[in-house]
């Protein structure tokens, strides 16, 4: 996923278009919008961004899963298998994005990327509502997708590289 | 200046503002763990020794501790769970990767040989509970199973060495398999638990030994390890100090921060200096009731599992 901070305006459409879809608990959200401030007066630079689960390569999560529940899918996705998740926390300890958490049900649920859409041939639904088209969804191993070509000709950085997780949300600055 | 918030409102049960995923039971079973690890550890020891009849209380007496210490840990452990109900699904795969994969399977394998072992010297050490109670009279094939724990005691100690430390080290690795949580992340921490729980241990054996002879020699193998503890200890801090600014955020928990109190006060100072020094003034022959100072370890050992576990939830990256 490729996400354009130049473009995004912070309207949390994508996070109720995510809770909608994916009928989050009142409460949660698996994707959140974070607004930061850098530089003082008059030099000041504001960042929006729509923040989720990395779905990283190396996956701190799913190493220190004991049961196997949490695992990566075909393509990269990370996802959690809910009767095979005891509710243990080690997960949501080893995230550095803090983008897991508990369901109310005991199970931890994060972001799928919309995995159900996804097998249907639809967007992820935070992508497919943004109002600004500042999300783009895609396959990173085919030099020729949209998030491929992005990723070549734009600056980009990604959340907390030193953490070593290999992040695959991307965010062109 | 940098300043970041969540503008859609963010505010996750447990997870905002910070983690609060694991309570006072990891801590609990923390402790308990390396406890239990600690009195198996010196029981098996000195039993291969064959030295069970100088040191009855390290070998015998105080084996009624780890199946207790143990029950009491995986059932705090269970209580903290979300999903309890598919506990069983860690016995369905073993995953090489995952700490607390190891610690379950090991618990799974120490916890009933500690009953075993304990069982091995009930006759021997509670001979009136027995009168009274009668449970070999009443069970027959009791005899039997005594009989072949009893034949097997060196095999199973010789099980419980590997298994101990295992056990002791894995409370560490736990918690230091998580490199989001800088507090938690080095290396050290893994020694550092294992040395602690054999502390506590050494401290347990020191609480129900009668004998002087052997309350000495434990005393000295708990000045030794409250001596590397503590060594332990200033390398993990140096570890902090020479690290990132995620490091040096969690060394001011520890040093100068929220923990400060809890930290040098409670574990370095009442959990392991003063105890060292009243083990010392024992050792040159001045009378210390040693009680005072094996509690203050147990204790000491307690309180470093509670604020490690708690400020380690405090720290994280930020981006």
């Amino acid at each position: 996923m490729v996400i354009d901070t130049l473009k995004c305006v912070g309207c949390s459409d994508c996070v109720v278009a995510c809770q909608t879809e994916n009928n989050v608990p009142i409460g949660y959200c698996r994707d959140w919008i974070t607004e930061s401030v850098s530089g003082s007066y008059p030099n000041v630079e504001l960042e929006l961004k729509s923040e989720r689960c990395n779905h990283c390569d190396n996956a701190p999560c799913v190493r220190c899963c004991p049961t196997g529940a949490s695992h990566i899918v075909d393509g990269g996705i990370v996802l959690v298998t809910a009767n095979e998740c005891i509710g243990c926390g080690a997960c949501i300890e080893s995230c550095p994005y803090d983008a897991r958490y508990q369901h109310p049900d005991g199970y931890v649920d994060k972001c799928t990327f919309c995995h159900h859409r996804l097998e249907k041939g639809q967007l992820p639904a935070c992508v497919s509502v943004c109002p600004t088209k500042c999300m783009y969804f895609g396959d990173l191993d085919n030099p020729n997708s949209e998030v491929s070509q992005l990723l070549k000709n734009r600056k980009y950085k990604t959340l907390a590289p030193e953490a070593g997780t290999d992040p695959h949300v991307f965010y062109l600055i | 200046m940098q300043e970041e918030l969540f503008t859609s409102g963010r505010n996750i049960p447990h997870i905002d503002p910070s983690l609060e995923i694991w309570h006072w039971p990891i801590s609990l079973y923390l402790f308990l763990g390396g406890l239990a690890a600690g009195i198996l550890f010196f029981s098996a020891l000195f039993y291969v020794l064959g030295k069970d009849k100088e040191f009855p209380a390290a070998v015998k007496i105080t084996s009624v501790i780890p199946p207790i210490a143990l029950t009491l840990g995986l059932l705090a452990l269970v209580y903290d769970l979300t999903h309890p109900l598919y506990t069983w699904q860690l016995y369905m795969t073993f995953r090489i990767e995952s700490p607390m994969s190891w610690g379950a399977w090991v618990l799974l394998l120490i916890t009933p040989l500690s009953y075993l072992w304990t069982f091995s010297f009930y006759r021997e050490v509670y001979p009136k509970l027995e009168a009274k109670l009668q449970v070999f009279n009443k069970f027959k094939f009791l005899h039997t199973v005594e009989k072949f724990v009893i034949t097997n005691r060196k095999n199973i100690a010789y099980l419980f060495i590997p298994l101990s430390i295992i056990l002791g080290v894995y409370t560490g690795i736990l918690l230091s398999a998580f490199n989001a949580r800088p507090l938690w992340n080095n290396a050290i921490l893994g020694p550092l638990f294992l040395t602690s729980g054999l502390s506590t241990g050494a401290a347990a054996i020191i609480l129900f030994s009668k004998s002087v002879k052997e309350r000495h020699m434990f005393s000295k193998i708990d000045l030794g390890l409250i001596i590397i503890e503590l060594a332990l200890i200033i390398h993990m801090i140096m570890g902090y100090y020479a690290g990132s600014q995620v490091s040096l955020e969690a060394m001011d928990l520890l040093v100068g921060g929220e923990f400060t109190l809890m930290f040098f006060g409670f574990v370095v100072l009442l959990g392991l200096l003063i105890p060292a020094l009243l083990e010392v003034i024992e050792l040159i022959g001045y009378k210390v009731p040693v009680i005072v100072p094996a509690i203050m370890v147990i204790i000491g050992g307690l309180i470093f599992r509670f604020v490690m576990v708690e400020a380690g939830q405090l720290t994280r990256y930020l981006y």
